[in-house]
């Protein structure tokens, strides 16, 4: 058996671990730049706040009902989203815990005789509670598709499941695929959902289920659409993987806390976000064989505070992979040449890296030049001066000394978890 | 399962290297001879934290357990794995806020005891929305 294990309202859940009298109160959490909601506790769905919202629309219902707002805390959120992963993995063993996102893992049940399910199950939920002070729901069921079913059905009623859904019978799961929509199975996009209703008539995921293979293969994305079919049977199509999967592409980008429109500004924007992308680069430890980078302008034209705007673009490709920030600074400054056009006004500009490949300067290659080696260390040595001071104290001139170009994030909580100087006061 | 992972010690320290990695045997004279006797320093993470998942370190404000060695601005550790227990030191949330006091129970109540005479005891009989945070398990003050 396979399980899912799932924070619930999981940045929502961080905030309130050191704010106990928002228990049973509305609480949401905005995006970077405290531009969308991204996080909404049970309460404010409950009022009618929306998910992936706009905050500046839905401000009237939060004042109505004072709903309590908080800019993302992600040093908070990361530390607290560890602690839930390592007491999975300190219970269930290394091996069979999969970090599915920052707020979900995938558990392998394995080795547990089916008697013993449920109990493990909610031993599971109890202890990642009782140990981090973050509630999670639970849905365990023979394949990961099924699993993510198990919990929705976890997450809908948590008052009766007590936030644990076993399909340990072909009778459960037969009973909860007939109540599931296709929309809201996992892997199932809203496309695919109105396709398979208005073309084929098909509405919950028992139909679903019961299609041929043939049928997912031309109709629901080829070889995935096969495996998404088999999994509802109960068949393992999606096995447990390989954690730390390094990343295809690596993407800084960040809305200006207010319009820009010199080209300097730009070009320390750009310098910022690149320095701040070879990082995560030198982290998954690649080099990087393409940069581009791109700015958005703000358009004038106000319709419902909604603007206008367009997105330019450019890249270029680097005579050789590299990990190292001023060989990428370089490049990304001169592009923003190309791209920026005088009396315009920019909101946004990110940078992306791309054609990635392991960093062979790490394990010391014959045939690099030796200077190479020495911008390799030289990052290493930027890398753990700024991890272990924080703050970015070191970094390169082009990135600007005195704009801040982090994000807006002005009902912040404190780094509770992170900071010495930030801990949290008790009396 | 794994049982090794499962009753082994939560947290195996801070250090990344092994005994082998320590290069003494390098060195000449009192290098080779001290090389028997190689260990790992004291590593305070080890001591301190018994759960690092479920640790937290608080900040102390005010002094309503100074009796029991706690000062303001002292740092608290701690852990939220360990059991309630009669005369525990525990982060106490009552009314939505967040007290240190020690916890005392007797057969027919219990009250949250602070360790200085100018604060009152707190009778939890009066109160609905009691819960533990976590259980203080070190302090600490700077001197």
């Amino acid at each position: 058996m396979k399980a899912i294990v799932d924070c619930n309202n999981f940045y929502c859940s961080c905030e309130r671990l050191f704010k106990p009298w928002l228990d049973n109160k509305p609480v949401v959490v905005l995006s970077n730049n405290d531009g969308c909601i991204v996080s909404r506790s049970d309460e404010a769905k409950k009022l009618g706040v929306e998910m992936a919202g706009p905050y500046f629309m839905a401000k009237p219902l939060i004042q109505k009902h004072d709903i309590a707002v908080f800019s993302s805390n992600y040093n908070l959120y990361g530390d607290l989203s560890w602690r839930v992963m390592e007491t999975l993995r300190i219970m269930l063993g290394k091996k069979n815990v999969e970090v599915y996102s920052v707020d979900e893992a995938f558990v392998d049940l394995s080795g547990f005789s089916p008697d013993q399910i449920p109990e493990i199950s909610r031993e599971i939920r109890e202890t990642v509670e009782q140990w981090t002070g973050i509630k999670v729901s639970v849905g365990v069921a023979p394949t990961k598709v099924l699993a993510k079913l198990a919990n929705r059905f976890s997450k809908k009623d948590k008052q009766r499941t007590g936030c644990v859904t076993v399909f340990d019978s072909e009778e459960k799961i037969l009973e909860a695929l007939q109540k599931t929509p296709v929309g809201d199975i996992w892997g199932v996009g809203r496309r695919y959902a109105h396709s398979l209703q208005e073309n084929w008539g098909i509405f919950d995921a028992l139909q679903l289920r019961n299609v041929s293979e043939e049928f997912a293969r031309t109709h629901l994305g080829g070889v995935t659409g096969v495996r998404l079919v088999k999994e509802l049977r109960g068949e393992i199509a999606r096995d447990m993987e390989d954690e730390l999967v390094n990343k295809k592409m690596i993407a800084t980008t960040r809305m200006f806390g207010s319009p820009v429109s010199d080209i300097n500004s730009i070009k320390e924007a750009i310098a910022t976000y690149t320095s701040r992308a070879a990082e995560k680069l030198r982290r998954q430890h690649s080099a990087a064989s393409m940069i581009s980078i791109f700015v958005v302008t703000k358009d004038q034209d106000h319709m419902l505070g909604f603007n206008k705007s367009g997105t330019i673009s450019t890249y270029t490709t680097l005579p050789a992979a590299t990990s190292i920030t001023n060989e990428l600074i370089k490049p990304a400054v001169a592009m923003v040449d190309q791209l920026y056009k005088k009396d315009t006004m920019y909101k946004k500009a990110g940078v992306m890296l791309s054609g990635i490949i392991p960093d062979e300067s790490i394990q010391g290659n014959l045939f690099l030049s030796e200077t190479k080696n020495c911008g390799r260390r030289l990052m290493d040595m930027i890398d753990n001066i700024n991890f272990s001071q924080r703050n970015d104290v070191l970094k390169f001139a082009s990135s600007g000394t005195t704009r801040d170009w982090k994000m807006r994030q002005e009902m912040r909580s404190g780094r509770y978890t992170t900071r010495w100087e930030e801990l949290f006061e008790v009396h | 399962m794994d049982g090794e992972e499962f009753y082994g010690a939560a947290y195996k320290g801070s250090k990344q290297f092994t005994q082998q990695q320590v290069k003494t045997a390098n060195a000449t004279g009192f290098g080779a001879a001290a090389d028997d006797f190689m260990e790992r320093g004291i590593d305070l993470n080890e001591q301190l934290i018994r759960n690092k998942p479920a640790t937290y370190f608080f900040r102390m404000k005010g002094d309503a357990m100074r009796e029991a060695g706690i000062f303001d601005n002292d740092v608290l550790i701690v852990d939220r794995s360990i059991k309630l227990g009669e005369g525990k030191i525990i982060v106490a949330i009552l009314n939505g806020e967040m007290l240190v006091r020690r916890f005392h129970k007797n057969f027919s109540s219990a009250f949250l005891i602070p360790e200085n005479n100018r604060f009152k005891a707190i009778n939890l009989a009066e109160f609905t929305d009691f819960a533990v945070w976590g259980v203080v398990t070190f302090v600490i003050h700077a001197v």
